[in-house]
């Protein structure tokens, strides 16, 4: 399978604290690869230089076998990058279907027909087709989670990145959107997705990246990481076992 | 309302425009009945001031980022057809050009301020008005401090003038409720709503604002414009003054911000306070301007438009109450 | 221009930029806490210039004395405003267009309340010290900028001793830092919120006592200096106290040397210009770019 996106030495510093250091990985086509790491090992700041809402302050990165390096998260979107949030950030003034519309028209498909139907289809997807006519401000935290995902759909990405889609969802939630990221996968979309839960990793990922301190500290297949004596330390520390 | 999955019926869009339409063929057959100048005057004055103001809707209200330097573009389009009619080209020519000339200059004003976000874009563009007015009264070339006059040597109509304010607002509206639907508009809302999230949905935002901006400050310099030529004299302090700038952000916010039709009451508002209470009382209508604003920000954001729709509301929600089954 | 003209307008622009520092300080103080942009700032800076004259005519309280008096009063005006003004002025992270709008409204309404009660004319207070100069050799300084300038200091002297050495200061800048964390440790965020609203208030009226003392003024007084505070807090970094300081300076020397390049009446053009420049270069004001310059050395 074709590497879809190469990271090479990705930093990034905030006023002398490096977020990211010297992060390199291959991301293959078709894959779910699952990113994981502590609190503040730098997973959100990697997904936002990829998508282009921030520039990197050094570093490279290339998708589709052209160089992306601080291509601007609008040119991202165009091209096939696209990413949720970890707190969704939905249009407020506007209605649930209305945010998805501004994924399709403005996304990879720039879609201009049969907005209506199109939005419902996605809505459906990600399970709140009920919700289509509801104002974004009135919708729980969950759905909100969801509607992040649809309005990100819309844009019909190659490469979707994932933050914290799990978190803070009920533990049937939580395997309902892991199997919708599964479909998702299916449907020909290249996922990596932030997690904590090592058990929703293993059941999905096929591949699994680990950051800590913004360093890239292992990556490998699921089963592999889960053992992996680096990784145990840096979530739990020396002396534990899974 | 959405403007695509939701759109209702054509019936229902007629029944929706009918009130507008009306309104405008009651306005265009107004000066066949003897109105008397100063009322055709008032009316006049309050059209250019509702093209102005959905103008400035359009970029403060619809992509929501406020600028309190319009005077810049009111002016330049002020200027732009005195001095056009001045060296002989017809005035219907030169209105395009007064919104040509602020239209680029909204690019130079936005290409640099537009990295800002909200206040800091607001007070940057407080800045930019009020050095361009400095340097337009040191202006040998167009009078200085001291104003510019135009001479034309036609007579003047003001019936013709009439109809070119009531031309110029309904274009203003007409443009507006197209940007209103189309899918640049709903970029400017998903910017208004959150740039960052717009930008990672795939809006431009700084090529949607700065296309906002400059039809913006088109539809405010051509008001310039066609008000320019029914003055015949215009000054720095005048049209580039901070005072304009204000006014022309008063309005949509009185009126209702970020709707087709709170920019268009807020002009009717203003017009008409402008007209009837600045001869007699001169400091009262800024108190009064200043003190609604307060009350707006405080009680009723929507402005004018969003008394009324509440009211409305709650007329029906009595009608509903009150319905007893027979 | 000889080496001592230079001089002295060298001192003018010292002299110069402790007073707007003066009146910066009351806009930073509010925005800093609050992320309030205060409009209504000239309309205060106004109205203790007004009350400086009002004083000093019927009550025949030296100038300066007035000004001392301004200081309490404008705080209880500042935290009577802000009780009046309730959720308009929230405390929040970053600002909003709401409050900006909202102290834009306040502005109008204070400078044509101003203008119903004192008319449009002009007004100055004099007093036998304006026109006294103090001369040293070639240098000669007006002794009422002097003065201006010394209680500039004295006052931001004290705000820096409040935040520094007193609970409330301490408040303050903690509220700057982190409004939640401030909650968590039991910090009243919204009465700190009030009570440092009044302190931004009671500098700008104070800083508008001391400007009557200098410039003759009207109830569109505020205006001019209010785009100036902007370009002073800009400069400076709108969230550092010290960074007013060099702004003040800053402008200062630009506006006072300008006038050797540039013909008077297009002087204020390049406060403005500078403003425009100084909000797209330096975001985060010289503060903020010696603390980037800084952190890259270090990263």
């Amino acid at each position: 399978m074709a590497a879809l996106l190469n990271i090479e030495d990705l930093t990034k510093y905030f006023f002398g604290l490096a977020a990211l250091d010297r992060v390199s990985f291959e991301i293959r086509e078709g894959e779910i690869v699952g990113l994981i790491g502590p609190n503040g090992a730098g997973k959100t700041t990697l997904f936002s230089i990829i998508a282009g809402s921030q520039p990197p302050t050094s570093g490279k990165i290339t998708f589709e076998g052209r160089d992306f390096t601080g291509v601007k998260s609008f040119r991202a979107v165009h091209a096939g990058i696209a990413r949720t949030h970890q707190i969704p950030k939905p249009f407020l003034s506007m209605t649930v279907s209305e945010n998805v519309e501004v994924g399709l028209r403005f996304g990879r498909s720039r879609t201009t027909r049969n907005l209506g139907k199109e939005a419902l289809e996605i809505l459906e997807l990600v399970g709140i087709p009920s919700l289509a006519g509801m104002a974004a401000v009135a919708l729980s935290v969950g759905d909100l989670k969801r509607l992040e995902l649809a309005r990100t759909l819309a844009a019909r990405p190659r490469l979707l990145l994932c933050d914290e889609v799990c978190a803070g969802l009920t533990e049937s939630e939580m395997q309902s959107i892991l199997g919708l990221l599964r479909r998702i996968q299916s449907l020909g979309t290249t996922i990596v997705y932030v997690e904590h839960n090592l058990r929703a990793i293993v059941s999905t990922c096929h591949h699994v990246i680990v950051l800590n301190f913004g360093k890239k500290l292992a990556e490998g297949p699921p089963e592999k990481m889960q053992n992996d004596p680096a990784v145990i330390e840096a979530y739990i520390g020396k002396k534990a076992r899974v | 309302m959405s403007a695509e999955t939701q759109r209702p019926g054509f019936a229902l869009q007629a029944v929706r425009a009918l009130p507008p339409l009306v309104l405008l063929g009651f306005l265009a057959a107004l000066p066949l009945f003897n109105l008397g100048a100063n009322s055709v005057k008032v009316l006049f004055l309050t059209f250019v001031s509702i093209a102005a103001s959905v103008g400035w809707n359009i970029l403060g209200g619809f992509a929501g980022q406020v600028s309190f330097g319009f005077a810049v573009f009111y002016g330049l389009g002020a200027y732009t057809t005195a001095v056009g009619i001045n060296e002989g080209l017809s005035p219907y020519l030169t209105y395009p050009l007064a919104a040509a000339v602020a239209a680029v200059a909204s690019l130079l004003v936005g290409l640099p301020t537009f990295r800002l976000r909200g206040p800091y874009f607001a007070i940057a563009t407080i800045g930019v008005s009020e050095a361009t007015r400095v340097i337009m009264s040191n202006l040998e070339f167009t009078g200085g401090a001291s104003g510019y006059r135009i001479t034309e040597h036609v007579p003047f109509r003001q019936t013709e003038h009439y109809y070119t304010g009531l031309a110029l607002a309904t274009v203003a509206v007409l443009i507006s409720i197209a940007v209103r639907r189309s899918r640049f508009g709903l970029g400017l809302r998903a910017i208004r709503d959150d740039q960052d999230a717009a930008a990672d949905t795939g809006v431009n935002p700084y090529a949607y604002k700065l296309a906002a901006h400059a039809l913006a400050a088109a539809l405010t310099g051509a008001a310039g414009g066609v008000y320019a030529r029914y003055a015949a004299f215009i000054d720095p302090e005048g049209v580039f003054g901070f005072q304009r700038s204000v006014g022309i952000l008063l309005m949509p916010v009185i009126g209702g911000v970020n709707t087709i039709w709170g920019p268009v009451i807020g002009g009717g508002v203003y017009g008409v306070i402008e007209e009837e209470l600045v001869a007699r009382f001169p400091q009262i209508h800024l108190l009064l301007y200043g003190a609604l604003v307060m009350l707006i920000i405080l009680f009723e954001p929507g402005g004018v438009l969003g008394l009324l729709q509440r009211a409305r509301r709650l007329v029906l929600r009595r009608r509903v109450a009150s319905w007893q089954p027979s | 221009m000889t080496a001592s003209d230079y001089l002295n307008l060298l001192i003018s622009a010292l002299l110069l930029a402790g007073t707007y520092a003066a009146m910066a300080v009351g806009m930073t103080v509010i925005y800093g806490v609050m992320k309030i942009v205060n409009l209504a700032h000239a309309g205060f800076l106004m109205l203790g210039a007004y009350f400086v004259y009002e004083v000093h005519e019927r009550a025949g309280l030296h100038p300066l004395a007035a000004a001392v008096l301004a200081f309490p009063f404008f705080y209880g005006l500042g935290v009577v405003v802000h009780w009046a003004l309730g959720r308009g002025v929230p405390v929040s992270d970053t600002p909003t267009l709401a409050s900006l709008l909202l102290m834009f409204g306040l502005w109008l309404v204070l400078q044509n309340v101003g203008y119903l009660v004192w008319g449009t004319s002009d007004r100055s207070i004099l007093t036998p010290m304006t026109f006294a100069t103090i001369r040293f050799g070639e240098i000669t300084i007006p002794k009422i900028g002097l003065v201006v300038f010394a209680s500039a200091v004295v006052s931001l002297a004290a705000l820096e001793f409040v935040l520094h050495k007193t609970w409330f200061g301490r408040s303050i800048r903690a509220l700057i830092q982190n409004r939640y964390s401030c909650r968590i440790v039991g910090i009243n965020v919204e009465r700190t919120a009030r009570l440092t609203f009044g302190l931004g208030i009671a500098f700008a009226g104070t800083a508008g006592g001391l400007l009557a003392l200098l410039y003759p003024f009207s109830p569109d007084f505020g205006r001019p200096f209010l785009l100036r505070s902007f370009v002073i807090i800009v400069l400076g970094g709108l969230e550092s106290f010290s960074g007013v300081f060099v702004g003040s300076l800053i402008l200062a020397l630009v506006e006072t040397f300008s006038i050797l390049i540039v013909p008077s009446s297009y002087q204020p053009a390049i406060s403005f210009g500078l403003l425009v420049v100084a909000l797209i270069v330096l975001p985060g004001g010289v503060a903020g770019f010696v603390a980037r310059k800084r952190s890259r050395r270090a990263g």
